[in-house]
């Protein structure tokens, strides 16, 4: 992991609005955990990443909480 | 990476507040976004822009923007404000402009004044138009 990014609390478009910003600052090849709480992200960050080209490595589901890992292209 | 047109006619709060959503999701997604405001749409582009929610839910709008404000949503110039700094492109249809009595002074910074025709043409090379209200 290269990176963290807590988004929880944020509710749409603010946990894809601030990943996508997080994202820039990071390098090619580098991880990024992602921490959010929105039902919503469960399905829009699958799609981001998929629009985007970066590539979802992995969900883990704890009660609310989702982390996703994101690796960067 | 997608060309996406919006068509606002409408100026309440959630009519406001629904495209610079979808404006900002999108530019996050690398997306380039074009937004024409035309008839009650246009006064969302000027700088007195403070929607309220529709009818009599109007007295509502406080509170709905307390909780949007909770969940990481600014008010209505700051995410409008965002959506600039995403690259979203901003348009004020020329005819209602007169109509509603909207002179370009009154625009925010860096919306334009176009014409249906321009507009079209921009709708035509997009993969999606979506019409909001």
């Amino acid at each position: 992991m290269d990176a963290t990014l807590d988004a929880k609390g944020l509710m749409c478009p603010m946990p894809i609005v601030q990943l996508a910003k997080k994202v820039k600052e990071l390098k090619s090849g580098q991880v990024l955990e992602l921490l959010v709480d929105d039902v919503g992200a469960k399905e829009d960050v699958p799609a981001w990443c998929s629009r985007t080209g970066h590539q979802l490595m992995g969900v883990e589901e704890e009660g609310k909480l989702l982390k996703f890992y994101i690796k960067i292209k | 990476m997608a060309k996406i047109c919006m068509v606002v006619s409408e100026g309440t709060f959630d009519k406001a507040y629904m495209p610079l959503i979808m404006a900002n999701t999108a530019a996050a997604s690398g997306d380039e976004v074009h937004i024409f405001y035309s008839f009650f749409g246009t006064k969302l582009v000027t700088k007195k822009a403070n929607p309220k929610l529709p009818g009599m839910f109007r007295l509502f709008t406080g509170m709905f923007q307390k909780k949007m404000k909770a969940v990481g949503i600014g008010n209505y110039m700051e995410t409008f404000k965002q959506a600039q700094e995403l690259g979203v492109n901003f348009y004020a249809c020329s005819t209602t402009m007169d109509l509603m009595g909207v002179k370009k002074e009154d625009l925010l910074p860096n919306v334009k004044v176009l014409g249906a025709a321009a507009f079209l043409k921009l709708a035509v090379e997009s993969e999606a138009t979506l019409f909001i209200g």
